[in-house]
């Protein structure tokens, strides 16, 4: 495997074996957030697809300052927060009985917290948007709350209510 | 479930996931498809800044220029049977040269021997000159202006009309109107000159007081006194002792120009060679009222336009525009 370092430079440089690359570190990190941020699979399908060809055309403005995976991380928050700003409310969200593997992923090997992680998974993806999108970008990926009100557009007062309000959700949701 | 217990559980939580398709193919496709797009609106722009540019080209402001005698100067460069002149180019010709310049679709500019001049501005609603030194004789057919010449003096401002145009190195001139009528003009002083009348212009002063052809040289030596020399009251009254009924054009303008405690005296003279039209009073003429001026020009362009319309066909009262009758 190429250096990282590596491969974006060769990616910059419009090489799309290394692009691909690239895809393939980091597809399964930004479909879980595009997941966790639509609550739907097939949306968050297409948003995945969309921040790799975004990826593509911005690819020349990433100078290095940052680590790549935060920088590819902000951009694909930002694709689809601005989608869903610029499209109407999805209609059909994920339900819990739709397809819990996927919602719960692959990776976990403890039986007992693979279960507990789709009834989180589930949990999250039942919360109302606002909620959610605070939820996943506090607590699982890990932005603070004045980040969080630049990239949503509420003020920080407001990030934090939802996560108190999907907190609490969330802990009666698990507790049924 | 306490919040504890709930942050373990969001903890343990995968970073990752992978998608349950593959989606690279989608991905691959959509990039190949925004490249190809990628160039269409390039290619498009580019054939777009052709158009404009092949366009621009076409129609960059130009007139046509005829060389009438001589060797002209477009520019640098000598004009052979006939050239274009653009904007901002300059025409001159010598002692024994000549040249004609189309105005556009609205008349044409015969270049005398002996004169540089520029072309300022050709498009629709301005098509200019500047008359550095030399003459033209100018004839336009339209509407009132749309054909400027800038001199040192000021500017002719065509009102639908014949006329020749000359000033000399120093920037003075003469305007002498043989159609309709032109404004000469500057910032603070303008003249109206009607067919078959003559202006002095000088520059950094403007137009002189315009006079008919056949005034007396007395008369046009008093007026360039007042106009040009500082000649003040006295030329003032010269020019009333002098003036004829047909010169009531030249009071018109002398009332505008002379103090104004000699404004009464000006009046009189004018309403006692033509009488004011209904409606213009002394008053409102010596208080120089806009409608007051404006009415009585009408009378007097009638009149003067009728005397030289019927000229050598019907003796017309220069006081009234009535044909004369000879007992």
């Amino acid at each position: 495997m190429a250096p990282p370092d590596d491969l974006v430079a060769r990616a910059q440089a419009g090489d799309q074996t290394a692009f691909r690359e690239l895809y393939r570190q980091h597809v399964g990190r930004v479909y879980a957030l595009c997941l966790r941020l639509t609550a739907n699979s097939g949306d968050a399908e297409e948003r995945t697809q969309d921040v790799f060809v975004r990826l593509w055309d911005k690819l020349r403005t990433f100078r290095g300052e940052s680590a790549f995976s935060s920088w590819l991380h902000r951009l694909a928050v930002n694709v689809v927060l601005n989608e869903r700003r610029t499209t109407v409310r999805r209609e059909r969200r994920v339900m819990p009985v739709e397809d819990p593997v996927n919602v719960g992923g692959a990776q976990h090997t403890a039986p007992f917290q693979v279960g507990l992680s789709i009834d989180l998974e589930r949990a999250i993806a039942e919360l109302p948007d606002g909620a959610r999108e605070v939820f996943v970008l506090y607590d699982i990926e890990g932005y603070a709350h004045a980040e969080i009100a630049e990239l949503v557009g509420i003020a920080e007062g407001t990030s934090k209510a939802q996560l108190f309000r999907a907190r609490q959700l969330l802990r009666e949701k698990l507790a049924g | 479930m306490n919040e504890d217990e709930l942050q373990r559980a969001v903890g343990s939580l995968p970073k990752s996931i992978e998608p349950p398709r593959d989606l690279w193919p989608g991905i691959q496709a959509r990039l190949r498809n925004r490249r190809n797009w990628y160039w269409i609106p390039l290619v498009a722009a580019a054939v777009l800044v052709l158009v404009l540019i092949a366009r621009s080209i076409q129609t960059q402001p130009a007139w046509d220029v005829t060389n009438l005698a001589g060797r002209p100067l477009l520019g640098t460069t000598p004009l052979a049977a006939s050239g274009r002149l653009r904007v901002g180019d300059w025409l001159q010709t010598d002692d024994s040269s000549r040249a004609l310049i189309a105005v556009g679709h609205i008349g044409q500019v015969e270049v005398k021997p002996g004169t540089r001049l520029q072309l300022v501005a050709a498009r629709r609603d301005d098509h200019r000159l500047a008359l550095a030194r030399g003459g033209i004789d100018a004839t336009v057919d339209a509407v009132p202006r749309l054909f400027f010449v800038e001199t040192p003096a000021g500017t002719a401002i065509d009102l639908g009309c014949a006329y020749t145009l000359e000033t000399d190195s120093l920037g003075n001139g003469r305007l002498h109107v043989t159609r309709g009528e032109v404004e000469f003009a500057t910032g603070l002083r303008s003249s109206r000159v009607l067919l078959g009348a003559i202006i002095q212009t000088r520059r950094a002063i403007g137009p002189g007081i315009p006079y008919v052809e056949d005034a007396p040289g007395p008369l046009v030596r008093a007026l360039v006194a007042f106009d040009f020399e500082q000649g003040g009251a006295r030329a003032a009254r010269n020019i009333l002792a002098l003036a004829r009924a047909q010169d009531a054009m030249s009071l018109w303008h002398l009332l505008q120009r002379v103090d104004p405690t000699l404004r009464a005296t000006v009046y009189d003279r004018l309403a006692a060679l033509v009488p004011p039209p209904p409606g213009v009073t002394r008053a409102r003429a010596i208080a120089l009222d806009s409608r007051a001026l404006a009415g009585y020009w009408t009378k007097i362009h009638s009149i003067h336009f009728r005397r030289m319309i019927l000229r050598g066909v019907r003796e017309i009262d220069p006081r009234t525009g009535t044909t004369l009758r000879h007992e």
